[in-house]
C-alpha cells in the first residue's frame, strides 16, 4: 500500500489514481465529520464535495508536519463552517444567566447501549447554531473566544449556545439509554 | 460502547473520534470533474494556442501554394504567348476554341469596368483557374462576381476573350492590375466586437512561495470589448486600431480577512498588510482589515503574532478569498492579413496593444456584501502581443459578421513582485459585426 507521502506527491503531480486513492482512504472519516456538522445528508454531501476541493487545491501547502488526516480534517470543519455561516448568520444573543446549567449527569449512567451512530443522529438533531458551537467546543476543542471569531457570535452567546446544547443532548441520551434499557428487560 | 460516567462532551468527543460512514457512491464522480478543471486551463490555453498558430500555418501554407500555381499559369494566363495591352488598346491573342464574346455593359459613362456591371460570363476555359493576384477564380467556365474587390483594389478586367473567333480571339481573358486615379472605395471599416476572456499569468519563479502563489490563484472570466477602426492598404492587408476596455481578475485563496482592526491600529501612513500575489503586491488601504495567511507566507505585516495576537482581538471573520479586479483601456495596432478572400474570408492577425490601467481594486466578500480591502501594484502601462485569426462571413457588401480567437501575451511584467516575475495571458474569442465604408 503506497504511504501517504508519495500519494500526496502523485496527487501534487495531477495523477487521477492517487487523488482517487486519498479520498477513497479518507472519504469515510471525513464524511462522518460532514454528518457531524449538518442537519440534513445533502447538506453534509455538500461539505464533502467542497471540503476535497480544498484538499485538493492546498496539497501544496500541507508541510507534513503533524497528522495528515487532522489537517484534512481542519479544512472540513472550515468548509462547514463557511456554509453555516453563509446559512445563519444572524440570530439573537441570548442571556447567558437565563440558561440553566445543564443536568449533572446521573450516577452510574451506563451508555453502553449506544453505539457511534446513535451519538452521531443525536448530535445531528440539534438545531444547527447549537450543534456548531457544541462541535466546536466538544469534539474540536476550541475556546470560546475562538468559536466567537469564527462563528461570528459574542462570547457569551457561545457559551450559551453550549450549555443549552449539553442540556438538548444530555436528554436525548438519556432517553437513548433508557429506551435501551425498557427494550433489554422486556 | 462503554462511557460510564463520562461527562457528556467526552461521551461525544470519544464516541465519534472514530467513526466511518461511507459516502454517496456518485459522490468521487462529482468531485474529480472539479479538480480535473482546475489542473487544466493551462493545458487548455496552450492547446488553443498551438491550433491557432497551426491552422494559421495551415492556411498560409494554402494559400501560397494557390499563388505558387499562378505564378506558373499567369503568363499563359494573362498574357497568353502575345503581349497584353491595357484598355483602349488592343491585343495579340492565342487562338482558341469555343470563345465568345464577353464585353462589358456600354451604358456606363465610365471607363471603368466594375463587377455588378456584368450579369454573367462565361470564360471559354476548360479547366478551374484562378487568378490569386486579383481575387478572380473562373469555375466552371464562369467568373465569380460575387465580390467587389475590384472596386475596393481599384484594379480593372479588360480584353475578354472573343466570341467564336478561333483566329483572333482569345481564349482566356485578360486582367490587368492598376489603380484608377481617384477611386477609393469600402477602404474602411469599423468593428464592434466584445469577448470573454480567460486570463492567466506566467509566473516566473521556482521557489516554495513562488509555487504557493501558483497553486493558491484562480483566474476568473474577464471581458474585453471595444471599437476598432479598420484601413485596407491593399486587397489582402488592412491595418487596424481602435479602443478596448478589458477587465482582468484573479482569485487568491488561503489569506483569511477580518474586520475590526481600526482600534488596534497604531501605524500612521504606510499600508498595514502586503500580500504577495503573481499580479503585483496588494497593499490595504483599509485600516480596518486585518489580513492572515494560515498556510503560507503571503502576508507582509508589522501586526506579527508577537505584536497583535488576532485571537486576543475582536474582530470579525470575512472570507478566506482576495479578488483583485484590474481593467485597461486597450489601444491595438493590429495588422490583418487575408488568407482566404471570400463569402467566408480568414484573416491572420497580429499586432501590439497599448494598455492603460484605469481601475485597481481587491475586495473581500462577505455574504453578498463587498468589503474593501485595497489595490495591487501593478504596472500602469502595458504592452500586449496578440495573435489571431479572423472568420469573416459577409453578410452584404457593407456588413459582416466577425469572430476572432485570439490569444494575447503581455510582454512586460503586470506587477513587481521581488524576486518575481509574472507576465500575464489571455485567451479570447472575439465576435461582432463591421461595415464597411
Amino acid at each position: 500500500m503506497p504511504d501517504i507521502k508519495n500519494i500526496i506527491k502523485g496527487c501534487l503531480a495531477g495523477n487521477r489514481r492517487d487523488q482517487e486513492l486519498l479520498y477513497r482512504r479518507h472519504a469515510g472519516k471525513l464524511y462522518a465529520v460532514c454528518l457531524q456538522y449538518s442537519g440534513n445528508d445533502e447538506e453534509a454531501r455538500d461539505i464533502l464535495q467542497d471540503g476535497f476541493i480544498k484538499i485538493f487545491e492546498n496539497l501544496i501547502f500541507y508541510k507534513h508536519e503533524g497528522s495528515f488526516e487532522g489537517w484534512m480534517r481542519r479544512i472540513v470543519v472550515n468548509t462547514a463552517l463557511e456554509k453555516y455561516r453563509s446559512k445563519h448568520m444572524l440570530y439573537r444573543v441570548e442571556d447567558i444567566d437565563l440558561i440553566p446549567e445543564p443536568e449533572a449527569n446521573p450516577e452510574n449512567t451506563d451508555y453502553s447501549g449506544l453505539e457511534a451512530v446513535d451519538l452521531l443522529d443525536i448530535i445531528r438533531e440539534l438545531p444547527p447554531k447549537y450543534r456548531m458551537v457544541f462541535n466546536l467546543f466538544a469534539i474540536e476543542g476550541y475556546s470560546h473566544k475562538e468559536i466567537s471569531q469564527m462563528v461570528k457570535i459574542s462570547e457569551g452567546t457561545s457559551k450559551s449556545n453550549l450549555s443549552r446544547a449539553r442540556i438538548i443532548l444530555q436528554k436525548k441520551v438519556n432517553l437513548y439509554t433508557g429506551l435501551n434499557k425498557s427494550m433489554v428487560n422486556g | 460502547m462503554v462511557n460510564k460516567d463520562a461527562n457528556i462532551d467526552l461521551l461525544f468527543r470519544n464516541g465519534l473520534k472514530d467513526l466511518e460512514v461511507l459516502p454517496p457512491v456518485e459522490t468521487w464522480g462529482q468531485i474529480l470533474p472539479v479538480i480535473r478543471k482546475r489542473q487544466k486551463p493551462l493545458l487548455f490555453l496552450r492547446s488553443a494556442a498551438l491550433i491557432a498558430v497551426l491552422l494559421s500555418i495551415g492556411f498560409l501554407a494554402y494559400q501560397w501554394s494557390r499563388e505558387m500555381t499562378i505564378t506558373v499559369i499567369g503568363p499563359e494566363l494573362a498574357l497568353g504567348e502575345e503581349p497584353v495591352q491595357s484598355p483602349g488598346n488592343t491585343a495579340t491573342r492565342r487562338p482558341a476554341q469555343n470563345s465568345r464574346i464577353l464585353v462589358p455593359r456600354t451604358d456606363q459613362s465610365d471607363s471603368r469596368i466594375f463587377a455588378d456591371q456584368y450579369d454573367s460570363i462565361l470564360v471559354p476555359v476548360e479547366e478551374n483557374i484562378t487568378v490569386a493576384d486579383t481575387g478572380f477564380t473562373f469555375e466552371n467556365n464562369r467568373i465569380d462576381f460575387r465580390r467587389n474587390f475590384l472596386l475596393s483594389d481599384n484594379n480593372l478586367i479588360s480584353n475578354y476573350g472573343l466570341e467564336n473567333s478561333t483566329d483572333a480571339g482569345y481564349d482566356n481573358p485578360v486582367v490587368l492590375s492598376y489603380e484608377v486615379p481617384g477611386e477609393k472605395a469600402n477602404r474602411w471599416s469599423v468593428t464592434a466586437m466584445a469577448s470573454p476572456t480567460y486570463y492567466m499569468n506566467q509566473l516566473q519563479g521556482s521557489d516554495d512561495i513562488s509555487k504557493q502563489i501558483s497553486s493558491s490563484e484562480q483566474s476568473r472570466i474577464s471581458y474585453s470589448g471595444g471599437v476598432a477602426f479598420a484601413y485596407n492598404i491593399s486587397r489582402r492587408f488592412s491595418i487596424q486600431s481602435g479602443i478596448y476596455y478589458s477587465t482582468m481578475g484573479q482569485e487568491v485563496s488561503g489569506i483569511s480577512s477580518f474586520g475590526g482592526f481600526s482600534p488596534y491600529d497604531y501605524t500612521k501612513g504606510d499600508e498595514n498588510f502586503k500580500v504577495m500575489t503573481s499580479s503585483g503586491l496588494i497593499r490595504t488601504s483599509n485600516t480596518d482589515v486585518f489580513l492572515l495567511d494560515r498556510s503560507g507566507d503571503r502576508v507582509m505585516t508589522l501586526y506579527t503574532n508577537d505584536i497583535f495576537d488576532p485571537a486576543k482581538a475582536n474582530l470579525s471573520y470575512i472570507n478566506s478569498t482576495l479578488y483583485q479586479n484590474f481593467s485597461y483601456l486597450e489601444m491595438p495596432v493590429i495588422l490583418r492579413y487575408k488568407l482566404v478572400d471570400k463569402t467566408f474570408d480568414f484573416n491572420l492577425i497580429g499586432g501590439l496593444s497599448y494598455n492603460l490601467l484605469v481601475n485597481n481594486s481587491v475586495h473581500a466578500m462577505m455574504g453578498k456584501d463587498r468589503y474593501e480591502v485595497g489595490t495591487t501594484d501593478l504596472n500602469p502601462f502595458m504592452i500586449s502581443s496578440s495573435l489571431g485569426m479572423g472568420m469573416e462571413y459577409n453578410l452584404t457588401e457593407k456588413f459582416s459578421l466577425n469572430l476572432e480567437p485570439t490569444f494575447r501575451y503581455y510582454l512586460n511584467p503586470i506587477g513587481s513582485v521581488p524576486g518575481m516575475k509574472a507576465h500575464p495571458y489571455s485567451f479570447g474569442i472575439f465576435s461582432g459585426l463591421s461595415f464597411k465604408f
